[in-house]
C-alpha cells in the first residue's frame, strides 16, 4: 500500500536513458506511427496514438534532462507529471496498448515507442496507476507462482492425465536433461494437449527433456505490468530452476510476452547472462525438422494461415520456423495480408487481456483481424500463443465468425508418423 | 547641310547608308533583347521600332570627369554596331567630341535645346561641384547652371559612369569640391539646398519641372558600352524607360551581382582561394574573394556580358573586382581588403568553440548522470505491496 507519485516520478527518471532521450530528441511529432497502432486505426482515437502514450516519461525527461526543461522548471514553466495526468494516462498506457511493437517497425527515425510505453509503465506501476486486473495477477504470480493461480497440484493433476492417455512418461525434475519446458498457466488449465503434444514429439525425437517443479511457469506479470523488480524475481525463479537440473536449454512455450521475458529481457533484468540457451518451442521443433527428427504423415488440405504473435514473430524473430513446419502438414497454406513482422496483433497482448476494463477495446479493435481474416477466408487458422489464442476465440466469436484454431505444437503432433 | 539631310533620316537608313547589314542589325536586336530580358518576340519590334525611329536628340554633357567614359563608349576596337548607333543618333552637344568650341559651341547646344525642347536626352558624366563655381566652368558657365538649364528641357537623363550616378572619385572623401551626383543635385536643388544658381537657370528649371524627369544610372567606372546602347534601344522602342532597381539602374544589366555570375564561383563554394597573387591559387583561378573581392556586393553585368568585345572582365585578368559600379567605391575601406573575414585564425577558433561546447556537453551530462544515479539510488525495489496506494 506504499505506491505513491513520488516514487512513480522517481521511476520515470531512473527510465531515461541515453536511447530515451535520443527517440525523445528524434521524434518529430509525424504521426505515422498512428497508422500503424490497431487502436488507433480501429477505434479513431487521436490520444491512442503510440508517441502520445508516452507522454508522462516524455514530461520527465523533458524537465529533467534537457537545458531548456532545467530553465523551464526554475521558471515553473513545465508541464507536470502528477495524479490527474497518470489517471488520464493509465488507459492509454495499459488498455489501449499491447506493446506490439508495431509502432517502432515504421518510426521513420527508428523510435523504439514500444519500449518506451514499456518504461513508461514503469512509472505508472510506481505511482499506483496499474489496472486492478494486472496487480491480481501479478501478486498470484508472485505469492502462488502463476498469475492465473495455478499450483503444482494442478500441473501434476494435468500431467497425470496425459501419462494415462498417451502412456508417456512425462520426466520431471530430471538433472542433466537437454532441454527444460516451461509452460504458461493457460496450457496448463486451458490446453493440456500442449503438453501432451510436447510429450510425443520430444519421446519420438528422442531427446531428452524435463519439467521442473520449482519452475514450471513461463509467464511474467513484472513486465506486462512494469515493474522490474517483479520480473526481474520471476526470472530469477526460472534460472535457479535450470541452474540446479544443469539443463542446456530452456524452452519457451506457445506464449508470446514470456519468450520476450525469458529471452531478451532476462539477462539484463538479472544484470548476467544466462549459462543455458532459451529457445522458443518453435526454433525446437524447426531444428528438429532439420536434423529429419520430425516424421510426418498425411496433409492437411484446408485453408491455413498462420497468425504471428507479435512477441514471436515482430520482436523476437522467429517468422520463417513456423511456415517450415506448417508447410510439413499443409498443401493450402496463405498468409494474411501484413505478415511475419509486420502482423496486426490480435488485440490482447502485453496484459490487456489481464485488464477486465479493456474487454470492450480489445474486442472492438479484432476489427482489424477481422478484415485480414475476411481477406483470405481461411478455413482454420494456426498460432503460436495461447494468450492470442484465447483472444481470437473470444474475438471470432464477437464477430460470429467461425474459423476454428489450432495450435501449431498440437498440430504437428496430431500429424507426427508412428 | 550633310547633317540636317541626316537628322530627317531614321536610324535604319542611316545604317544601310553606312553599309550594316540587315542580318548584323537583327543580330544587335536580337543581342539587346536577350540582355534585356525580353522575351525574342520583342526582336522584331525592336527592329522596326529603331529603323523607323528618327535619331533623337542627344546632349552629352561632361562635367567633373576623366572622360574615361566616353573613351569606354566611343573607342571601339572594331566599328560595333553599337558604335553606329551611338554615331547614328543626333549628338549635338559633346564638347569631347565635337569641332567648335567656345561660344559656338554653347550656341550649338542652346540651338539643339530650342529645337527640341521636352524631347531631347540628357547624357551626363561627371558629378557637378556644388561649393565653389568656379571650381569647373564652361565657357564661362558654371557645371551647377549648364546643368540645371540642360536637365530642365529632357525628356530623360542618363547619368553614365560612377562619377554622375553616385559622385565617384570626386566625390569621395573628403569631397573638396563639394560634388554631387546628378541624383543628389537634383535632390537638393527640390529640397532648396543649393547655392549659386543664376536666377535664369531658376526660372529656366522652374519652367522645365527638373524635379520630376526620370534618372538612369548607368554606373561603372567606366560603365560597359553595351548598357548605354541598350537604354537608348529601349527608349527609342518603347518610348519608356526600362525597369529600375533602387539604385536607379536598369535590372536587365544590374540585376544580378558579380559574384553570382562568376565563373571562379564554383571554388568560393568550395573554399579555395587565392591567399596571395602569386600563389598556387592564383595560378590555378581561385577563387579572389581574399584578395578582396567586390563581386559579392557588386551589381554589373561584366561578368556576363565582359570587356572589350567580349574578351574578358577584370577577375578573368586575374584581379579582383574593385566594385566600381556600387555608391562610395572609392572609399570601400581597400581594394584588397576581402569584405568580411571569418576570424584570424579559423582553426584554433574551431578548436576553442569545440572545446567549449564540449565542456557545456560534458557539464549537462554529468549533470544528467548524477541525477539519473540519484534516482536508481532512490529507488525503493517494488514489490506487490507496493502496487496499489
Amino acid at each position: 500500500m506504499s505506491a505513491s507519485l513520488d516514487k512513480g516520478i522517481n521511476a520515470l527518471k531512473e527510465q531515461v536513458d541515453s536511447s530515451v532521450a535520443a527517440f525523445f530528441s528524434s521524434c518529430t511529432h509525424c504521426g505515422m506511427c498512428a497508422d500503424a497502432c490497431l487502436f488507433y486505426t480501429e477505434t479513431g482515437c487521436p490520444t491512442a496514438t503510440p508517441i502520445t502514450k508516452v507522454e508522462p516519461l516524455r514530461r520527465i525527461w523533458k524537465s529533467e534532462y534537457t537545458l531548456l526543461g532545467r530553465i523551464g522548471k526554475m521558471f515553473g514553466l513545465n508541464k507536470k507529471v502528477d495524479d490527474e495526468l497518470l489517471t488520464k494516462w493509465e488507459k492509454r498506457v495499459y488498455d489501449n496498448c499491447t506493446l506490439c511493437g508495431r509502432c517502432s517497425m515504421v518510426c521513420p527515425v527508428g523510435n523504439d515507442i514500444a519500449l518506451m510505453i514499456r518504461k513508461t509503465r514503469e512509472g505508472m506501476a510506481a505511482a499506483g496507476h496499474a489496472p486492478e486486473g494486472l496487480i491480481g495477477a501479478t501478486k498470484r504470480a508472485v505469492t502462488i507462482g502463476s498469475p492465473m493461480g495455478v499450483k503444482l497440484p494442478a500441473l501434476m493433476a494435468q500431467i497425470n492425465h496425459v501419462e494415462k492417455d498417451t502412456g508417456l512418461k512425462v520426466p520431471l525434475d530430471v538433472e542433466g536433461a537437454e532441454y527444460m519446458l516451461l509452460l504458461s498457466s493457460m496450457e496448463i488449465m486451458n490446453f493440456p494437449e500442449f503438453i501432451e503434444a510436447i510429450a510425443k514429439i520430444f519421446t519420438k525425437a528422442g531427446v531428452s527433456w524435463t519439467i521442473s517443479t520449482e519452475a514450471f511457469e513461463a509467464t511474467n506479470s513484472g513486465i506486462q505490468i512494469g515493474v522490474s523488480d517483479i520480473a526481474a524475481e520471476l526470472v530469477q525463479r526460472i534460472v535457479d530452476a535450470a541452474e540446479k537440473l544443469k539443463v542446456k536449454t530452456v524452452i519457451s512455450p506457445e506464449c508470446g510476452h514470456a519468450y520476450m521475458a525469458i529471452r531478451w529481457d532476462g539477462p539484463n533484468l538479472i544484470g548476467k547472462p544466462f549459462n543455458f540457451k532459451v529457445r522458443h518451442i518453435l526454433e525446437i521443433l524447426d531444428e528438429f525438422r532439420k536434423d529429419g527428427r520430425l516424421k510426418i504423415t498425411g496433409k492437411e488440405e484446408q485453408r491455413l494461415t498462420y497468425h504471428d504473435p507479435c512477441q514471436i514473430s515482430r520482436r523476437g524473430g522467429v517468422i520463417e520456423q513456423p511456415r517450415n513446419l506448417i508447410n510439413m502438414f499443409s498443401n493450402n497454406f496463405v498468409e494474411m495480408p501484413d505478415t511475419g513482422k509486420m502482423n496486426w496483433c490480435c488485440g490482447a497482448g502485453g496484459g490487456v487481456s489481464t485488464n477486465e476494463r479493456a474487454d470492450k477495446v480489445r474486442l472492438k479493435v479484432f476489427q482489424r483481424k477481422k478484415d485480414q481474416l475476411d481477406e483470405i477466408k481461411p478455413d482454420a487458422i494456426v498460432s503460436a500463443c495461447s494468450n492470442c489464442r484465447i483472444h481470437l476465440e473470444d474475438g471470432l466469436e464477437e464477430y460470429n465468425m467461425d474459423i476454428p484454431l489450432m495450435s501449431l505444437t498440437e498440430t504437428l503432433a496430431e500429424h507426427l508418423a508412428d | 547641310m550633310t547633317n540636317n539631310s541626316n537628322k530627317e533620316k531614321t536610324l535604319g537608313e542611316v545604317m544601310r547608308s553606312r553599309g550594316v547589314s540587315r542580318r548584323s542589325f537583327l543580330k544587335f536586336c536580337a543581342a539587346t533583347a536577350s540582355m534585356m530580358a525580353m522575351s525574342p518576340a520583342m526582336i522584331p519590334k525592336i527592329a522596326h521600332a529603331l529603323e523607323s525611329a528618327r535619331r533623337p536628340s542627344v546632349i552629352w554633357l561632361s562635367f567633373q570627369e576623366c572622360t574615361g567614359c566616353t573613351e569606354s563608349l566611343t573607342r571601339a576596337h572594331t566599328a560595333t554596331i553599337e558604335s553606329l548607333i551611338f554615331d547614328s543618333i543626333s549628338l549635338d552637344y559633346h564638347h569631347t567630341l565635337q569641332a567648335a568650341s567656345g561660344h559656338a559651341a554653347e550656341e550649338a547646344r542652346e540651338a539643339a535645346m530650342n529645337e527640341n525642347w521636352g524631347k531631347y536626352i540628357l547624357v551626363v558624366d561627371g558629378s557637378i561641384p556644388t561649393d565653389n563655381p568656379g571650381y569647373s566652368t564652361i565657357a564661362g558657365i558654371s557645371n551647377l547652371d549648364m546643368f540645371m538649364q540642360t536637365a530642365a528641357g529632357a525628356a530623360a537623363i542618363i547619368s553614365v559612369g560612377t562619377c554622375a550616378a553616385y559622385g565617384g572619385i570626386p566625390h569621395a572623401d573628403p569631397n573638396p569640391t563639394g560634388a554631387y551626383s546628378v541624383y543628389d543635385v537634383i535632390k537638393k536643388f527640390s529640397n532648396n539646398q543649393l547655392d549659386g544658381i543664376s536666377s535664369a537657370t531658376l526660372a529656366k528649371a522652374g519652367e522645365g519641372s527638373v524635379v520630376s524627369k526620370p534618372i538612369i544610372s548607368v554606373p561603372g567606372c567606366p560603365p560597359i558600352p553595351v548598357v548605354i546602347t541598350g537604354v537608348l534601344t529601349h527608349f527609342l522602342t518603347f518610348g519608356t524607360i526600362p525597369e529600375l532597381d533602387h539604385l536607379g539602374r536598369p535590372k536587365a544589366f544590374y540585376g544580378q551581382s558579380i559574384h553570382d555570375r562568376c565563373y571562379r564561383r564554383p571554388f568560393y563554394d568550395k573554399g579555395l582561394f587565392a591567399e596571395t597573387f602569386d600563389d598556387e591559387g592564383a595560378k590555378k583561378g581561385w577563387c579572389l574573394y581574399k584578395l578582396g573581392c567586390k563581386g559579392p556586393t557588386t551589381y554589373n553585368a561584366c561578368a556576363t556580358t565582359k570587356w572589350n568585345d567580349g574578351t574578358s572582365f577584370p577577375i578573368e585578368s586575374g584581379h579582383p573586382c574593385l566594385g566600381c559600379s556600387e555608391p562610395d567605391f572609392w572609399d570601400g575601406g581597400g581594394f584588397y581588403k576581402a569584405l568580411s573575414m571569418p576570424t584570424e585564425n579559423i582553426t584554433q577558433t574551431a578548436i576553442y568553440t569545440a572545446a567549449g561546447a564540449a565542456a557545456v556537453g560534458v557539464a549537462l551530462g554529468a549533470m544528467n548522470k548524477s541525477k539519473k544515479n540519484n534516482a536508481v539510488a532512490a529507488h525503493n525495489k517494488t514489490t506487490i505491496d507496493d502496487l496499489e496506494k
